[in-house]
């Protein structure tokens, strides 16, 4: 097959001595910031992004894969010893694996996370490979119109559907596609809400924006609020997995797999959704429904493996059309920009070599996940004994050098602090931050794409709706914006994941339904 | 005689020769022993601060040896300030640490607990070396 | 919109009494004024995209839709939001603050140090070019470290030294990065 073929050059380019120590280097560090509390992948991805500005393009991928899947297995490390999922992605695995973590098998928890989140990679990337080529073919066809139904799509999905107040998803989205309109108009050369601030004129730069809204922001949110004490209990000990816990954890691990790819590679994806699925039919296909809540590696091995694989399927969108649907993603589509490179529809016919090795990188990584996280979590753990008043002074030293590495200019670090504070305030208002990071990253591909769309249509809005994917995507854009906010007043609020623990049933009337249909599907 | 003796314990062997001296002396003195093991709380994970087994395994220790005792276990200021706190509250008639080993240059850098510890508190302070030796 | 600047302390819901606590209590019940201030703070902001769009200049051979309209698109979608926002809260509607693994929900706000923070970050921006990154971040390091309870003062600033040096050796001696090091540290460092 001709994806097998530029995959194996993949791997011969990504299989040299100082790319695999890149490889190396990269699932270190993600691994390592992922395991510090209040760090999630975004934030992890953020702050090493400029760690790869001084390598060249190929090595920098190649880090970055290491950092990606790193960061996702050291935010499950912590979910599972501590009872503290850094995100909304990794509470299915805190809930069954913390049990087991207490029940003094927290190794065997750790494996059957780690050797899913392999199995689920390592599937999940080989997906990738083989749909990535069919979707570009698809994509080529494409028409600016098309790719703007999309834009809006992956606005509508990140803003309402996944957060806990679409309003306020809605507001982060505008507060995004605001700082992604200061600058200069790229068609026109016109500048746009620079406020007379020259330095303003190339644009709000998105690192400084990710590291603000995230690693700041979550400082100063943290330092408001901070918690003293009670330590937690920790324990890695127990033995590996069994050969009945091997034999009760294959089927959720591919079962996991099954349905977290779909969900990534969608539009309307993200994390969230999958795991909550998995674990609810995990629950419900389980021959040991006792155990549930008490622990049972079922409910450990399938949301995580379902994590990992929306992971990958997040790539789908990402390296096919250039359209970031987590805020993972959409700090990685920034860093591509970084090098001067614009995924789209193109990238797998232009920068053919570099995609390749980016997902061998992908396989590479996640082998050395394996191999270095079942032996080393209790040296991550160590990690955990930082007091926090080092762990977030610490943050903000990244962070500054992080910011001003971009330009060298102090302004960029006073521009961090004040988006800092709006980060700050966004969270103690609960109002979500990927949405406005989204919004940043794709808000100017969107205009750029309906501003062609309209000068070829010379301004006829109907152009918008020509194509029929145009109007089945703006449709279920209409359905993403509208049926939440229906739902939140017919139903009440979705179900908790602690409800979810007791019931096994999402309330959620649309999760409920998707659920089925991913039921079948697996 | 109803005495206090206090006694800071930590989980490794300069604890355990602290906790094997203060019980010998509570029981030399016939005197109660209040046993502090603290946290500053501050991290996510302090391997100093007793919980699970080993704290049950050091209940039932105490509960042995037969002295009438009573677990303190503090968070949020440092080990220094609760002993100090603990000796003042109960009026104690003696204090048990158990003593690091540390150069000078790491003494310099990181302070001495021991020593504000004996700055801080009025009542005599034994301090113990570990490992070991058979007390009383 | 400055972060640090307390959002006006809500002085507690309608009906309760004066004295009551006045951060807590508000936050647990009743209308949230802190965020009722930032939704019209982005109602000022969408109906500034939409007056200083129209100020865009659009130059002459553009075609019918030109620099103004995205911006046009994204005010109108700003105030719709604020709006619609604005009543939710108002209402009494409130959205689940951030939890994170370090965050004590229950607890107030601790103003004064999210306020040290920020001014060592400001601080530390403005020293940069002065003293050095590895210097300016040391005092920023130290200052945030102790206003989040480290102890003593010599720990932190010697965990930040530290760090930044390493850091700043690493980055600008073995990856290049522009960063200035200080007199110091860069004569020291020199032979390299």
């Amino acid at each position: 097959m001709d994806a097998l073929t530029d995959l194996a050059a993949g791997f011969a380019d990504a299989l040299t001595p100082i790319n695999l120590l890149f490889a190396f280097i990269g699932v270190l560090l993600g691994t390592a910031v992922g395991v510090l509390p209040g760090i999630g992948p975004a934030m992890t991805v953020a702050l090493l992004l400029p760690v790869t500005y001084v390598l060249e393009p190929t090595s920098a991928f190649i880090m970055f894969a290491g950092i990606y899947y790193g960061g996702m297995y050291g935010g499950s490390t912590t979910s599972i010893l501590l009872n503290t999922p850094g995100e909304a992605s990794s509470i299915m695995t805190a809930l069954e694996g913390n049990k087991m973590a207490k029940a003094g098998r927290g190794a065997a928890a750790l494996a059957t996370a780690a050797i899913g989140s392999f199995v689920a990679g390592t599937i999940g990337t080989l997906l990738l490979a083989l749909v990535a080529p069919t979707v570009v073919d698809l994509a080529i066809g494409i028409t600016a119109a098309d790719y703007f139904a999309l834009a809006v799509f992956a606005f509508v999905a990140v803003a309402t559907v996944l957060g806990a107040s679409p309003l306020r998803g809605l507001a982060s989205l505008g507060l995004g596609l605001y700082l992604g309109l200061v600058g200069t108009d790229v068609l026109t050369g016109q500048e746009r809400f620079t406020v007379g601030v020259p330095q303003l004129s190339d644009g709000i730069d998105v690192v400084v924006v990710a590291v603000a809204l995230f690693a700041v922001g979550e400082a100063l949110y943290v330092a408001s609020r901070l918690r003293h004490g009670p330590v937690q209990v920790m324990d890695a000990s127990g033995p590996y997995m069994t050969r009945s816990d091997l034999r009760r954890s294959w089927a959720p691990w591919l079962r996991g797999t099954a349905l977290g790819f779909p969900f990534g590679a969608l539009p309307a994806g993200g994390a969230e959704i999958p795991t909550f699925l998995s674990y609810a039919s995990e629950r419900r296909l389980t021959k040991h429904p006792e155990e549930f809540g008490k622990g049972a590696i079922e409910g450990v091995a399938g949301p995580e493996a379902a994590n990992n694989a929306a992971a990958a399927g997040v790539l789908v969108p990402l390296l096919t059309l250039g359209l970031p649907t987590s805020a993972t993603a959409a700090i990685l589509l920034a860093a591509f920009q970084g090098y001067g490179i614009q995924p789209g529809p193109t990238l797998l016919t232009t920068e053919s070599t570099l995609v390749w090795t980016l997902i061998a990188a992908l396989f590479i990584g996640n082998t050395m996940l394996l191999v270095l996280n079942l032996p080393l979590a209790g040296v991550w753990v160590k990690l955990l004994r930082i007091p926090r008043p080092y762990l977030y002074a610490g943050i903000l030293l990244f962070a500054s050098l992080g910011c001003y590495a971009v330009n060298a200019d102090p302004l960029d670090l006073v521009l961090l602090l004040l988006l800092g504070g709006l980060g700050f305030v966004m969270r103690r208002y609960g109002w979500p931050v990927a949405p406005a990071i989204i919004g940043l990253i794709l808000g100017p591909i969107a205009e750029t794409n309906l501003r062609r769309a309209l000068a070829i249509s010379g301004g006829d809005l109907s152009v918008l709706v020509d194509t029929w994917f145009s109007r089945i995507v703006l449709l279920l854009s209409f359905l993403a914006l509208v049926v939440p906010i229906v739902l939140r007043v017919v139903r009440g609020r979705r179900s908790t994941p602690e409800e979810l623990q007791e019931t096994g049933e999402l309330r959620h009337h649309e999760t409920a339904a998707a659920n089925r249909e991913g039921g079948e599907g697996s | 005689m109803s005495g206090v003796v206090v006694v800071g314990v930590v989980p490794n062997p300069r604890g355990q020769a602290a906790l094997e001296h203060a019980v010998a002396e509570a029981q030399r003195r016939g005197a109660r022993l209040v046993v502090v093991n603290s946290s500053r709380g501050d991290a996510l994970v302090d391997e100093e601060y007793l919980q699970g087994p080993p704290l049950r395994q050091l209940e039932a220790d105490l509960t042995v040896s037969g002295v009438p005792f009573e677990l303190r276990q503090p968070v949020g200021r440092d080990v220094a300030e609760e002993l100090a706190a603990a000796v003042a509250e109960t009026d104690a008639d003696l204090l048990v640490i158990g003593l690091r080993r540390r150069s000078a240059v790491g003494k310099l850098l990181m302070g001495s607990a021991a020593q504000r510890i004996l700055l801080d508190v009025d009542c005599p302070v034994l301090a113990v070396k570990g490992p070991p030796r058979n007390g009383g | 919109m400055t972060a640090p600047e307390p959002v006006p302390a809500p002085p507690g819901d309608v009906g309760s009494p004066a004295t009551g606590p006045p951060e807590t209590a508000a936050a647990r019940a009743g209308r949230n004024n802190g965020e009722l201030a930032l939704t019209v703070l982005l109602g000022v902001l969408g109906v500034y995209l939409v007056v200083d769009a129209g100020s865009i200049a659009v130059p002459g051979s553009a075609s019918n839709v030109g620099p103004r309209f995205f911006p046009y698109l994204v005010g109108g979608l700003i105030i719709v939001t604020a709006v619609a926002l604005g009543v939710r809260v108002f209402l009494g509607d409130r959205g689940p603050a951030d939890e994170s693994e370090d965050v004590d929900l229950t607890a107030g706000t601790d103003w004064r140090a999210v306020g040290i923070i920020a001014a060592a970050f400001l601080a530390h921006a403005l020293l940069i070019n002065v003293i050095g990154w590895p210097l300016a971040v040391t005092l920023m390091f130290g200052t945030i470290a102790w206003a989040l309870g480290a102890r003593g003062i010599v720990r932190p600033l010697l965990a930040g030294g530290i760090t930044s040096v390493v850091v700043w050796i690493v980055f600008v001696k073995a990856l290049n990065v522009a960063l200035p090091g200080g007199t110091f540290l860069e004569l020291a460092t020199s032979w390299f």
